[in-house]
């Protein structure tokens, strides 16, 4: 990590004469505690010291006791951080770039900019994933510091709920979920891989890699799941790939040449073919009683199932002839060798109906890439070409694929519709085309660490302007005057709601990290003994079911679990995707099975659960923290402004202030709970305006 | 608003259009604006106006139930002699079988789908299960091509289920869910007095207002939406049609899930919903065949023949399809564990009512239910017979929101001989 953050930085360097940034210009001014001022980048804290860049080059150091108590703040919140001088600079930038397209298309600039107790709720929600509470919108709307919305949106990307709330993007856009595999099957290691890579702030390049080209089963090699997840779906999975990685939908160019666009069959089976030799699952030949004849697996004696299945029949009762006796022990040992392998003896063939040009019907095809130059494949295997090529700088694709889909996430809407097929023509004719390839070069430039890419974009002030007050029709140029209007993500709900119910505390409580599972397959074959299969075994069959995903690990080497429950746990916390019939999914969590596929409309029994479901009715009713909070306020003008802060996050105006203290004269503290219920259930409430 | 009439005059792209719109409007989906008539005449032979599809999870035993054989391949079931010559059915099913002259017995079911999942969703949808797209089941096809039927209920409903969703099509044509039948709605319990909260609901309106107002966009404007078509349901008597509590022949459906989901079925049907589709599992025998037909058939049995015969009483039988639908069939050859494993190669369906000719049975298997003999039947083919029985036109194309041509039943072929 340590590493590439420094190469990064040596990146910024160079690339940032290129991109006429000028992080001079925006570096922040430090003073002194006699008053005098110090213009200079800054590199972090040394001992007792900081140390700085200045405009001529040099690196100074300064005792940190030497600055006022402002500037010893924004020190410690940079250094873990990083300077923002690059950051805004690069925000001004874009803002130059999209403000000079919108003039040229006769607007006058940005809508207006967002007021403080607009900016606070929807940057809590944008980056930590929930509303604010209560005393967070106060302690921001009460700060005069100069630079507090930077330092908050810097706060808000260290906090837990930031990549709590991005995980719940990618989960969606890569299908994460842990069961309704193969008889057993799990991916709940490769779920909390994802937690923790966004939790490590991993370069997005680098978790891509390390998917595309993962060897093992998911308990040794948790980013594995990325491809088991698809097996038997080969070719499905290779067009989400397309999807996803590029941004190009190739699925039509499986069955036939693409209608539109210029792909061919024979494009989607070259291309298919870096996969080619990817084994997903130890098979099993021959039939339904499963004989001992399972494929490789890396690392593995080649019959290390067979010599298993031996080991087990004299020793352990097991007869695999009884399906009702080895049924179990069967299970794990297939979940065991459900894993990626990469097998030379197997090709990609043209289908049996294969009707383009390029190729005859079971022609076996080698891979070439779709777009851009060719993959490096001498000496690599062809997921390791593919995925250098795919990450690599030059690769036309992969950065303006992720850049559009994150610019979305903080607009609203993406440069690009839809994010997963856009073509080349679409690019050349974006509506705003400079600022596209600007973001574009930024990802490259920032290597790709997402936290900082997002940083950027909070700080333009095309971020920080008010929605566009008018619902841009998808089909029509839209030249981000501001963000738009967007309704909560279901994850969104769901975590406001908590915060509600249960405070804060959400944000720092753990769900199951699938720990027990992953201990059960993470196997090295070298050196276990066919008895310490066993006892997984045992352990596998005597926790199978739903509580497997809920079981983790007591201590680090000790195979025993300990059950965690799914109270009070943030969205990202909880099994992946959530129960059918739980308010997630009635607010539209996508269930995984294709990617983007989360819904955002409305429904009755949203609006049902709203009015009469648990979370209001425990919100709402006599035991309510937060109602019996807002009475001990002081008089019906402080516990209506209260109501709002809390809730909606804003200031009342004079005429909602006057409904809601006649409300509060007129019913007491009745009338404060039945406030509360109002604006929860006003459209307003799921809304990020 | 737009006018109704302005609408409709217009291309078919907008009244498409129109009519997602007015679908999002209600419980799941629709309220207060009555359907457009339907513009094509429905096919010759199709009357039904409601289906009931019970879906039998896990792979119905086919040689137990519909198609008994002789000799070894029975394992512990006989044949027993029904109504109509030449009917015969397990000795589990004296109920259907003393109905046989309502039935449609398929003996000619075949399909490639040996594990549940993705034969239960062909045999749902009528389409392979992929990756990359979601295919919708027959409810909100249904409601894609026909309109919506009812006002204030939704147009199809899932018993048995806390979720479902209407795949590439609009998602307020989900159908709603309903995990236990007598369960009722979710949420439609208020826990505050009416005046109180009548109230609050009052102010939410108030304080909505400027946020409406301040903002054209299509959000908003559907949650206030949603909310007065939440506030009229829950004051209005039409979500008594989920409440099955009073009805007094629930004892003859049975106590079984099934058989209290064909009731809520029955009711729903009878109040304006379209379609309703009531899954029970608990079909997948692997092991002690005996033991679990002995539960789960005199279930089938009871909860279907009573559904048959409340609705000839009420004289709704002519005009709902009753289906019968399964993943598989089992294995003829009863394995070590004197269970019957995945059968996909034969098994059995069932169509009644709507117009469906009863005392009929539909292909033939070999003499011990291995082989289809005549008149084979995919899982494409009996969708899309149900279709043409509801009166769609299965060669119309729906497309996807990337443009993807889909058909109801996947260009099935429709048996139109089953009508009579």
């Amino acid at each position: 990590m340590k590493n590439s953050t420094r190469t990064v930085i040596r990146g910024i360097f160079i690339a940032l004469f290129a991109l006429g940034l000028a992080p001079f210009a925006e570096a922040r001014t430090w003073t002194s505690t006699e008053g005098k001022p110090l213009q200079a980048i800054f590199l972090g804290i040394d001992g007792a010291n900081y140390k700085f860049k200045t405009a001529n080059g040099t690196e100074i150091t300064v005792p940190k006791d030497r600055f006022i108590k402002a500037d010893q703040e924004a020190a410690e919140r940079l250094n873990k951080i990083g300077d923002d001088s690059y950051t805004l600079a690069s925000a001004r930038k874009l803002d130059l770039l999209l403000a000079t397209q919108l003039k040229k298309q006769g607007f006058a600039s940005f809508n207006k900019p967002l007021p403080d107790d607009l900016f606070v709720r929807r940057v809590y929600l944008d980056i930590i994933g929930r509303i604010p509470t209560r005393d967070e919108f106060i302690e921001f709307a009460e700060s005069a510091r100069e630079d507090k919305r930077a330092a908050l949106i810097d706060e808000l990307l260290l906090r837990p709920g930031y990549s709590s709330h991005m995980f719940n993007y990618f989960a969606d856009m890569f299908r994460l979920h842990a069961t309704d595999f193969n008889n057993g099957v799990r991916m709940d290691p490769y779920v909390q891989w994802w937690r923790d890579q966004l939790a490590l702030n991993t370069p997005y390049d680098e978790i891509v890699s390390e998917m595309i080209t993962a060897q093992g089963n998911v308990g040794q090699t948790p980013a594995s799941g990325f491809l088991l997840r698809d097996t038997g779906m080969e070719f499905d999975a290779f067009a989400n790939f397309g999807q996803v990685m590029l941004g190009i939908d190739i699925s039509c160019a499986q069955c036939h040449d693409h209608p539109f666009d210029e792909w061919t069959q024979i494009d989607f089976y070259k291309m298919a073919a870096f996969f080619g030799n990817t084994q997903r699952e130890a098979r099993i030949a021959g039939g339904s009683m499963m004989s001992a004849n399972y494929a490789n697996m890396p690392n593995a004696p080649e019959n290390w199932i067979g010599e298993m299945i031996s080991f087990a029949e004299a020793n352990k009762g097991i007869n695999m002839k009884n399906p009702d006796n080895s049924r179990q022990f069967r299970y794990y040992l297939r979940a065991l060798g459900w894993n990626v392998t990469d097998n030379e003896n197997m090709e990609t063939k043209l289908p049996h109906d294969f009707r383009g040009s390029g190729g005859k019907p079971n022609d076996v095809v080698d891979p070439r890439t779709l777009v851009g130059k060719a993959a490096k494949t001498g000496g690599k295997t062809r997921r390791q070409g593919l995925a250098e090529w795919l990450t690599a700088p030059e690769n036309p694709r992969f950065a303006i694929v992720i850049a559009n889909r994150m610019w979305q996430r903080a607009f609203g809407r993406a440069m690009m519709i839809p994010v997963n097929d856009f073509n080349d023509d679409q690019i050349a004719k974006a509506s705003q085309p400079e600022a596209l390839k600007f973001v574009t070069r930024e990802m490259i430039r920032v290597g790709y660490d997402l936290r900082e890419f997002m940083r950027i974009l909070y700080n333009t002030r095309a971020y920080q302007s008010i929605s566009t007050a008018e619902e841009p029709d998808w089909a029509d140029d839209y030249y981000f005057s501001g963000p738009i209007l967007r309704r909560m993500r279901a994850e969104q709900a769901w975590d406001s709601l908590m915060l509600l119910s249960s405070g804060p505390e959400i944000d720092e409580k753990k769900g199951a990290d699938g720990s027990f599972y992953k201990a059960l397959l993470d196997v090295d074959f070298k050196t276990i003994s066919n008895e310490a299969i066993w006892e997984r075994y045992e352990l596998w069959k005597s926790n199978r079911g739903n509580r497997m995903g809920n079981a983790m690990i007591a201590e680090a080497g000790v195979l025993e679990p300990v059950y965690f429950s799914d109270n009070e746990l943030r969205a990202s916390e909880l099994p992946q995707p959530y129960l059918p019939g739980s308010l997630l999914d009635t607010f539209g969590q996508s269930d995984r099975i294709i990617t983007d596929d989360h819904n955002f409309d409305g429904s009755v029994p949203q609006v049902l659960a709203l009015m009469n479901g648990s979370v209001t009715s425990q919100m709402t009713g006599i035991s309510s923290k937060i109602v019996n909070d807002l009475e001990e306020l002081d008089g019906p003008g402080d516990q209506v402004r209260g109501v709002f802060f809390t809730l909606l996050n804003r200031y009342p105006d004079d005429e909602e202030l006057k409904i809601g203290m006649t409300m509060i004269e007129d019913y007491g503290d009745d009338g404060i709970s039945d406030l509360a219920w109002s604006l929860m259930n006003s459209p307003e409430f799921l809304f990020i305006q | 608003m737009t006018h109704i009439a302005e609408l409709a005059g217009k291309d078919s792209l907008s009244r498409r259009y129109f009519m997602e719109q007015t679908a999002k409007l209600s419980l799941g989906v629709g309220l207060s604006v009555p359907f457009l008539p339907k513009t094509f005449l429905a096919q010759d032979g199709a009357k039904a106006k409601n289906l009931i599809y019970i879906y039998l999870s896990g792979g119905m035993t086919h040689l137990d139930t519909f198609d008994p054989k002789r000799g070894d391949v029975m394992g512990p079931t006989e044949a027993i002699d029904s109504k109509v010559d030449n009917m015969k059915f397990g000795n589990l099913l004296p109920g259907l079988a003393s109905q046989a002259d309502k039935l449609c017995v398929i003996n000619s079911m075949s399909s490639i789908n040996g594990a549940h999942e993705q034969g239960q969703y062909i045999m749902r949808t009528g389409y392979n299960k992929r990756a990359t797209i979601v295919h919708p089941t027959m409810g909100p096809f249904l409601e894609k091509l026909l309109g919506k039927q009812g006002e204030i209920l939704p147009d199809s409903v899932v018993v048995g289920r806390s979720t479902s969703n209407a795949g590439y099509l609009n998602p307020a044509l989900a159908p709603l869910p309903i995990g236990d039948p007598s369960g009722g709605v979710p949420n439609t319990t208020v826990s505050v007095e009416n005046e109180r909260f009548d109230r609050r609901m009052e102010m939410a309106q108030k304080l909505g207002n400027k946020f409406i107002e301040k903002f054209k966009y299509n959000g908003p404007q559907s949650y206030v939406e949603y909310y007065k078509q939440a506030n009229t349901l829950l004051k209005s008597s039409e979500l008594d049609a989920f409440d099955i509590s009073g009805e007094s022949n629930s004892g003859d459906y049975g106590s079984s899930r099934l058989g209290q989901g064909c009731l809520l079925a029955r009711k729903l049907v009878e109040n304006g919903v379209r379609t309703v589709e009531v899954i029970s599992g608990g079909f997948d025998m692997h092991s002690d065949l005996q033991t679990s037909i002995g539960t789960k058939l005199p279930e089938v049995d009871a909860a279907v023949s009573t559904l048959l015969k409340d609705l000839e009483e009420r004289g709704l039988l002519d005009s709902t399809i009753v289906a019968i639908g399964t993943e598989f069939g089992r294995t003829p050859d009863i394995n070590v564990n004197s269970g019957r494993d995945h059968y996909p190669a034969a098994y059995s369906c069932v169509l009644a009512g709507g117009g469906i000719k009863g005392g009929t049975v539909y292909g033939s298997t070999d003499g011990s239910g291995k082989k289809v003999k005549s008149d084979p039947m995919r899982p494409e083919d009996f969708v899309a017979t149900i279709g043409y029985g509801m009166g769609v036109d299965t060669k119309e194309k729906i497309y996807s929101p990337t443009q993807r041509p889909f058909t109801f039943g996947n260009d099935g072929k429709p048996v139109t001989k089953l009508f009579g």
